[in-house]
């Protein structure tokens, strides 16, 4: 069981440490103060916590689709939120100030939701048995331990390169972050029917298995599909295509219109 | 000859919208009528049945009823699947079409006993 704790623990967290990692990485070179992270993980926890308490009641909304109807509406808006991230990168300084650390926030916030809820549901089925507080608790900490510790090496892999080296790395990293997003919600409505699908399209599982180590951390960071359909595929690259030709408009419109304020 | 607004029509945009909205989710939402249902049961952190044969190259409805008083998460790798079901109630899946062949799924919570496959055939 103890290995099992670790798993589960490790699992859960693997993906908001990631991006908090990259997120944090972003702050120290655009000079914004890494102290938003606390108000983030605070209002995540808060609402993990009510989400969890919540779940039950939840679940059986539209015939019991309502736990990935919500949790797919909560990963699209972290994409959105980090395609914006994204395109405020690319630009003009003032506008990054203004908006891009309330969109961190609300993006970690919102990524801690659907793990942390699990982790709740988790730990109070655990806990309710006698003798195991300990066991929780250390194998728990473990597997957080292994989960903090990718995004701790994330964020110091991208922190000690030169900023344009790091931008383009950062940027990389957070559109594939946000399509993998996209990619989980559209792969929850599917598990309800809300998206139909037929056959997949190929089986990459001899090269990568999803059950593998490697299988796992690719799905959760970037929502890897083993067999994925043709459907999934579509809306995976219209998820990039959006970001990518999102940045692009604002970098002419940006352009155009400093053009425009020059004599 | 004057342009024509929604405004006339006495309907504000943002509920001419959210019917947008709704009549496009509506009408991609498939018809379930033709999709066989099966059933499995979480008992004692086991599932019942533990080897659950389904149609190939079809889509089935599965509802799964956890009649322990916790909560387990019913997850499959292979099949893309990944639930939470609190104790005392049920849910349901959707999987396939499945090509023939075996389908492992499991209980994350008690990964050493809730074990079963889906044998699609």
């Amino acid at each position: 069981m103890l290995l099992d704790i670790v798993i589960i623990v490790l699992r859960e967290t693997l993906e908001a440490s990631v991006l908090i990692g990259v997120l944090l990485s972003v702050s120290r070179h655009t000079d914004i103060n890494l102290l938003w992270i606390f108000p983030a993980m605070i209002l995540g926890t808060a609402a993990a916590l009510f989400y969890a308490l919540s779940l039950g009641e939840i679940s059986e909304w539209f015939d019991y689709a309502g736990q990935e109807v919500i949790n797919a509406g909560m990963q699209y808006i972290i994409y959105a939120l980090l395609g914006c991230i994204v395109c405020l990168l690319f630009s003009i300084e003032k506008l990054r100030r203004k908006y891009v650390k309330g969109l961190m926030v609300a993006a970690v916030a919102m990524a801690m939701v659907r793990e942390g809820s699990e982790l709740f549901v988790f730990y109070t089925a655990f806990l309710s048995q006698p003798g195991s507080t300990l066991q929780a608790a250390t194998s728990g900490f473990i597997g957080l331990s292994v989960g903090v510790s990718a995004g701790v090496i994330g964020y110091y892999a991208l922190v000690t390169q030169k900023p344009f080296v790091a931008k383009a790395f950062q940027a990389v990293l957070l559109v594939l972050i946000g399509t993998g997003m996209a990619m989980q919600a559209t792969q929850l409505l599917i598990q309800v029917d809300w998206i139909s699908v037929n056959e997949p399209v190929w089986d990459s599982s001899w090269l990568v298995a999803e059950a593998s180590a490697t299988g796992q951390v690719l799905y959760a960071v970037f929502g890897y599909e083993a067999t994925p359909s043709m459907i999934e595929i579509i809306l995976y690259f219209i998820s990039m295509a959006m970001i990518l030709g999102s940045v692009m408009l604002l970098n002419f419109f940006t352009k155009n219109s400093n053009n425009e304020v020059k004599p | 000859m004057s342009k024509f607004h929604f405004r006339q029509l006495g309907i504000p945009m943002t509920r001419l919208f959210g019917i947008l909205v709704l009549t496009t989710v509506f009408s991609c939402m498939p018809v379930l009528a033709d999709t066989p249902e099966f059933t499995l049961t979480i008992k004692d952190h086991l599932f019942y049945p533990s080897e659950l044969k389904v149609p190939a190259n079809q889509k089935v409805r599965l509802l799964i009823i956890n009649e322990d008083p916790t909560p387990e998460e019913f997850e499959s790798y292979e099949l893309n699947r990944e639930k939470v079901i609190l104790g005392g109630r049920r849910t349901v899946i959707f999987v396939g079409p499945l090509r023939p062949g075996e389908y492992s799924f499991f209980g994350e919570f008690n990964m050493s006993t809730a074990q079963g496959i889906l044998i699609a055939e």
